[in-house]
């Protein structure tokens, strides 16, 4: 359940994110899809290393063992 | 391939293609020439193409206009010397200063120089004379105690032969004691003792004596004195150290040869008089011409550094207009003379939404030169490929460069520089992963960027004006490392609990097994990022090598098939569609059946925690695709799906190599088939399929040279499939290197030195930590992820689309590199 609320959270960064920069930046149709281009490849990059580390902790096949200094 | 109007198959995006270009003749009155080309440059829109190329430098039109302002530029660089010897800055210029003539110009340099050339030999001139004046009195103050010390020995031996009393009394005892024992002897041979006074430079004083006493068989007395600062010498202008040295000699040619060894030690000589009223009154009358030249000297330089100030004043002015001015003429000789209409024919390349602003230049440059007859502007229908133009700002300009300096795209084809500009900071924070070090950097670029327009205007080093330019890449850098070391959790090395509570804990009460079995998950997977129990203990590193191993594949394979992709929006401009269906296609398959195929076994034993081994079953899927799988099931059927991906894999190679050679050719032959009829001096041997375009001199088609490129090619995909799959594992190398580099600084010298329980050893620790981290973290790792990142983009993304060999738009502008001094 945890990945798919955070899986959530991200796309709605992403939306705002978007529209942000819509707003701020409004400088014509090519421009914009540049804008928009970048902010969705940097949320994906972003979702992607997330998901990655959160996925192989799920399911764990090694655990932590601690040191002898503990 | 110029003409081949592509696009619209998606909306145009900025930065994507270059911008279209057209190449535009430009027919101009000669009168109205020159201002025509200086608004030109003032727009930075045109390309101008060499329409004289085959002519040599002398031969061109504008050439002594060329020599003229040669002079000019060599009469400025002449005062920016004199100006920075005597240390006049040159006055800042303002934005609009107003337009200057070039003859104006001319004239005042001339007159300038002439003045300033004259001010400098003449205070050449009394420098030298105050030098060998100083010498002189140097001399007299020296020699003059040489004779007073010797008279005061003189008188003092005087006293006591009187107390012996001698026999011989007089006054000369008490001038010449040298000379007692001679004339006691002889005072018939009266021998004329003479002697000679200067400077010697120190270094060769001994030299000097050697000499003098070997040449004149020892018959020379000579004295020298050390002066004790070092002396101006008049010749060379230096200070140096010298001696002074006083020579006695006798006879006629002991005194030539004397002063032939003095020309050749460069030993200064200047004249003595023995009496010692004559003394006093030469010393004060050097005293008083000195003071003399030292006035006359002062005023000089103040002159002169008037004469400096108003130049300055209007220096940067008038090297600007030098400059532009000989940059219009460069440009001038590029077209090309059409004597008999008495204009100009310029050709060159612009981008088409720059065509209103061109002939509004041109329009004003008309009216301004008040010629009848205006430009005419025209656009040329062209087969040649045009320069390639993006409009950057301050952003994106860095990463444009970046990808320029692997090569520049071809006229329109897609830019990677767009995706570029969030990818490539991105794979730098994989690598970096430290957000106590990214905030570091953060705060280094912000620096930067703050103080940008103050920067911009100031000369940096070398090295800072790289880090300068590159500022906003180096911010994206930083704020990309801050996220990706938030989820590897290192804080300097430290990972902290911030988002919850880590989710392995204890087996049981007692904790015993910690050491041995270890800990298990007792809550949920740590919501963000790596969880915060692994750094320290025995297993992180398997742990960690297997999950940043798999991540550095995951986003590998994302990051090519991103680029074969590109490759197909690049065919679909073009309108290729060969490239779409024998090379994009087969691509895909080829790659993901196999790699994309792993991908997904990574993400299904990730999910369901299976104990399949991912080498053996890829390996496997190869040497032995029948076998059954057995414990490295992971899914129903795999064994069937692995054969169907084996199966499409091999099939595209053959799919990528032979359909697209043999189309092409066909494709030549239907355009080129109305045209084969007209030569009627063909031979039958025409016909033959390896026809060379030879007799239509425009399109070359060989078949065998098709077929060899799209054969390497295909091998160069396949092979590097792997290779490049394999290489994207640096991002796991160097984010290992990166933190157990960190961890090292931390735990072998911060903790270290606390363990002391000593202020002293923890301020010297504290300090070698500092360093560390300062000079192998944050500079060198950057560098070295910089580097990297920068590989993986210029070799495994780009080798799947792009083909780089085009050349940049460089327009005619005036705006100069500092460097510029041709």
């Amino acid at each position: 359940m945890g990945f798919l609320i955070t899986t959530l959270i991200f796309l709605v960064v992403g939306i705002i994110a978007s529209l942000c920069v819509r707003i701020c930046c409004n400088r014509g149709p090519s421009t914009n899809l540049l804008h928009l281009t970048l902010v969705i490849t940097a949320t994906i990059c972003c979702w992607m290393m997330w998901a990655i580390v959160y996925i192989a902790q799920v399911n764990p096949l090694i655990v932590p063992i601690l040191s002898e200094t503990e | 391939m110029g003409e081949s109007r592509g696009g619209g198959c998606c909306p145009p995006m900025d930065l994507m293609r270059s911008e279209t270009m057209q190449l535009v003749q430009l027919i101009v009155p000669m009168e109205s020439a020159h201002l025509t080309v200086s608004y030109l440059g003032d727009l930075g829109l045109v390309q101008f193409k060499d329409l004289n190329s085959e002519k040599s430098p002398f031969q061109r039109t504008y050439a002594a206009q060329i020599k003229r302002c040669g002079e000019m530029a060599r009469k400025i660089r002449f005062f920016k010397d004199q100006m920075s010897k005597a240390e006049v800055l040159p006055k800042e210029l303002l934005e609009k200063e107003s337009d200057i003539d070039l003859d104006d110009v001319e004239v005042k340099l001339g007159e300038l120089e002439a003045e300033l050339v004259e001010i400098n030999a003449n205070n050449d001139k009394l420098q030298r004379s105050y030098n060998e004046l100083m010498e002189y009195k140097l001399v007299l103050q020296k020699a003059g105690e040489f004779f007073s010390s010797a008279h005061r020995s003189a008188t003092a031996q005087q006293r006591e032969i009187e107390s012996e009393d001698s026999q011989q009394a007089g006054d000369d005892l008490l001038e010449s004691p040298l000379l007692q024992e001679e004339k006691s002897v002889d005072s018939s041979k009266q021998v004329k003792l003479g002697f000679l006074t200067g400077l010697v430079p120190r270094e060769k004083s001994m030299v000097f004596e050697r000499i003098l006493f070997r040449a004149t068989r020892g018959n020379i007395f000579i004295r020298q004195t050390v002066i004790e600062e070092p002396v101006i010498d008049p010749s060379s202008g230096e200070k140096a150290e010298k001696n002074v040295f006083i020579v006695f000699y006798s006879g006629e040619r002991a005194k030539s040869k004397i002063l032939k060894i003095c020309e050749a030690f460069g030993a200064n000589r200047y004249p003595f008089s023995e009496d010692l009223g004559k003394q006093a009154q030469m010393i004060t009358e050097v005293s008083g011409r000195l003071s003399e030249l030292k006035t006359t000297i002062d005023a000089g330089l103040g002159h002169r550094n008037v004469l400096l100030q108003t130049i300055g004043d209007k220096f940067e002015l008038w090297n600007l207009k030098v400059r532009k001015e000989k940059a219009i003429y460069h440009t001038l000789n590029m077209l090309s003379l059409d004597v008999t209409k008495k204009c100009l024919v310029a050709e060159g390349w612009s981008p088409v939404f720059a065509s209103n602003e061109i002939q509004d230049a041109l329009q004003r440059a008309a009216v301004d030169s008040n010629s009848q007859v205006g430009s005419i502007f025209q656009v040329l229908r062209t087969k040649e490929s045009p320069p390639t133009y993006f409009r950057t700002n301050k952003f994106t300009s860095a990463i444009q460069e970046i990808v320029d300096a692997y090569g520049v795209a071809k006229y329109q084809e897609a830019n990677p520089g767009v995706f570029t500009i969030v990818t490539f900071p991105f794979l730098f924070a994989v690598m970096f992963g430290d957000w106590g070090h990214g905030i570091c950097i953060l705060l280094a670029t912000m620096y930067l960027i703050l103080r940008e327009k103050k920067l911009a205007s100031q000369k940096l080093g070398d090295i800072m004006e790289m880090a300068f330019g590159g500022r906003y890449v180096i911010l994206m850098m930083s704020l990309f490392s801050i996220y990706t070391g938030l989820i590897y959790n290192e804080f300097f090395s430290i990972p902290y609990p911030l988002f919850a509570p880590s989710a392995y804990d204890c087996r049981d009460a007692s904790c015993s097994e910690a050491t041995t079995i270890g800990l298990i998950k007792v809550r949920d997977t740590y919501p963000f990022g790596l969880d915060p129990v692994w750094h320290g203990t025995r297993s992180e590193l398997p742990f960690l090598n297997s999950l940043k191993m798999k991540m550095s594949i995951l986003l590998g394979v994302s990051q090519m098939n991103l680029g074969i992709i590109m490759s197909y929006f690049n065919a679909r401009f073009f309108k290729s569609s060969v490239n779409i269906w024998f090379q994009f296609i087969p691509q895909m398959i080829f790659l993901n059946s196999l790699f994309g195929y792993l991908s997904v076994l990574i993400i299904i034993k990730w999910c369901t925690g299976s104990q399949a081994d991912l080498y053996h079953v890829m390996i496997y899927m190869f040497l032995s695709p029948t076998d059954e799988l057995g414990e490295n099931q992971l899914f129903p059927h795999q064994k069937t799906v692995q054969l169907v991906l084996l199966f499409l894999a091999l099939v595209s190679v053959p799919c990528m190599l032979l359909p697209k050679p043999f189309i092409l050719k066909k494709q030549h032959e239907a355009r080129h088939q109305g045209q084969s009829y007209a030569p009627l001096d063909e031979t039958d041997e025409s016909l033959h399929v390896e026809t060379t375009g030879g007799s239509h001199g425009h399109e070359e088609f060989e078949f065998s040279e098709i077929f060899v490129h799209q054969l390497i090619h295909t091998i160069e995909f396949v092979l590097g499939a792997v290779s490049n799959t394999a290489s994207y594992l640096r991002l796991w190398a160097l984010s290992l290197a990166h933190s157990e580099l960190s961890s090292v600084f931390y735990e072998k010298v911060l903790l270290l030195a606390w363990g002391y329980n000593n202020v002293f050893i923890l301020i010297i620790g504290i300090l070698v930590f500092i360093f560390a981290t300062v000079g192998v973290l944050l500079v060198m790792e950057t560098l070295s992820a910089f580097l990297h990142a920068l590989r993986l983009h210029w070799v495994e993304f780009q080798n799947k689309f792009y083909e780089g060999d085009g050349y940049k738009f460089a327009p005619f502008t005036f705006i100069f590199t500092a460097n510029e001094d041709e």
